[in-house]
């Protein structure tokens, strides 16, 4: 049998698996980006604030979390918190939710770290002349912001916030080491049942390039159309 | 020149780290008079300028406008800004907002304009400088001549009693400079007290009431228009005039 009938064959035989990995895949990345987003834009506040303390927090944690392996911020979430006696609880309805949750939490705490630093960059990267004019004619900092800047900035930050997305959604697969039955979790079960990695492996990259490349399309149409609106 | 004086500056100060950017200046600018400040570029004027709406927290010294000190703590400096227009050298629209909401944003939302009562004041402003087409226009879509009459005319809207202007004509091209220096000649005669940082000589003369020369960070000469370039007794005065002229 060849290469592509293999492929055909695993795909009729074990699609469920394929496409249960791909929906868990999308659901982490979808939750991690909203929490990161969340988060890191209170974290880029912080980091910019008059605060000297808060300041630094932020910006130690940004550089931490930016400067360690993300394997290693899962299994600290999914090993170590149990340990300190933090844990995640099991719900009934939803199977494996703590396992779910170190996954989200650990994918989100890093996610922020970088959308962080996307927002902290969009915000500097509008003009300074645009805060004092604001400013001089009588806004306040808090309207000129809202007025003025961030307007601009919300320019600068989308793109970026979308690729972001797409790295999420790559970066998810490692998810699958603690037993989180993402895309990549679900074609190590194919291929264990079927010894036959390299067609299953083919499968699921292929299916990671149609969700980032979806998701980068459908990010460069709102990033259009945001122009065209001003 | 009568009048009563509207912004008075006491020893003021300004550090950037260790460099002294203004020594001690003292000066007083009345009611209904135009002040150019000319001098060699790092000599402090556009510091000096952005201190009197505290742009720039001056190191120390009082900045006295209307008789409120703007240096004190409780001095409310957003309110105080409203009456000190502010023109810079490079424009600096607001660029995601065109030019109908350029000039009227901070008119309804800080001196509580209606819609259509700040509209009307743009439209008559605008049609004074044959700008009443742009409405709709962004920013980008303007030339630079076109961007800093509209500026002023922002600065206008909110009916100030001191405008500043820093290097007003200092990014635009050749063609250009001439419109706005004539809108700036048209203020003048309407009364408006202005001071202004430039580097256009003849302008300045035939605009000024008086001129200061700022150099190393302290006012050098303070005299009448004519009397600036015709009889200036500061020598570092004299070498600036024998450079530029």
């Amino acid at each position: 049998m060849g290469f592509f009938e293999q492929i055909i064959v695993i795909i009729q035989r074990y699609y469920p698996y394929f496409l249960d990995g791909v929906k868990n895949t999308l659901i982490i990345a979808a939750m991690s980006v909203v929490l990161g987003v969340v988060f890191g834009t209170l974290m880029a506040v912080m980091r910019m604030c008059r605060i000297k303390p808060l300041r630094w927090l932020a910006t130690a944690y940004i550089e931490f979390i930016r400067g360690t392996p993300l394997m290693v911020q899962l299994m600290f979430i999914f090993y170590g918190l149990p340990m300190v006696g933090i844990e995640f609880p099991d719900v009934s309805f939803i199977p494996n939710f703590s396992r779910f949750m170190a996954g989200i939490v650990a994918m989100s705490m890093n996610s922020c770290a970088y959308v962080a630093e996307v927002i902290r960059s969009g915000i500097q990267a509008v003009d300074e002349g645009q805060m004092e004019a604001a400013r001089s004619i009588g806004f306040k900092y808090g309207e000129s912001m809202r007025l003025v800047i961030l307007p601009q900035a919300i320019k600068n930050i989308l793109p970026a916030l979308g690729n972001e997305f797409v790295t999420v959604i790559k970066e998810s697969s490692i998810v699958s080491v603690i037993g989180i039955s993402d895309l990549m979790y679900g074609t190590s079960g194919v291929i264990a049942l079927t010894y036959r990695s390299l067609p299953c492996l083919a499968i699921a990259a292929c299916m990671y390039f149609i969700l980032t490349f979806l998701s980068s399309r459908l990010i460069a149409l709102l990033e259009k159309r945001m122009k065209h609106g001003r | 020149m009568e009048g009563n004086i509207i912004i008075q500056v006491k020893n003021l100060c300004k550090n950037f780290g260790s460099l002294h950017v203004l020594n001690d200046i003292s000066a007083e600018f009345k009611e209904k008079q135009v002040v150019s400040i000319i001098g060699p570029s790092g000599g402090g004027k556009s510091t000096f300028l952005r201190c009197l709406n505290l742009l720039e927290m001056p190191t120390s010294g009082h900045v006295i406008f209307n008789g409120t000190d703007l240096c004190s703590k409780n001095v409310d400096i957003n309110k105080e800004r409203q009456k000190i227009g502010m023109v810079f050298q490079h424009f600096n629209l607001f660029n995601n907002m065109n030019v109908m909401k350029n000039l009227t944003v901070a008119p309804k939302r800080i001196n509580g304009k209606s819609q259509e009562e700040a509209e009307e004041m743009a439209i008559t402003f605008l049609k004074r400088m044959g700008l009443e087409d742009k409405v709709s226009s962004y920013p980008s879509q303007l030339s630079g001549g076109q961007k800093q009459r509209i500026a002023i005319v922002r600065s206008l809207m909110m009916e100030p009693d001191l405008m500043l202007f820093d290097e007003p004509t200092s990014a635009l091209d050749p063609e250009m400079i001439g419109e706005v220096l004539d809108v700036i000649k048209q203020l003048a005669l309407d009364g408006m007290t202005m001071l202004i940082v430039t580097h256009e000589m003849r302008f300045a003369r035939e605009v000024s009431d008086r001129i200061l020369f700022l150099d190393g960070g302290r006012i050098d000469e303070d005299r009448s228009a004519d009397e600036f370039f015709d009889d200036p007794h500061s020598p570092r005065l004299i070498s600036f005039l024998q450079k530029v002229l």
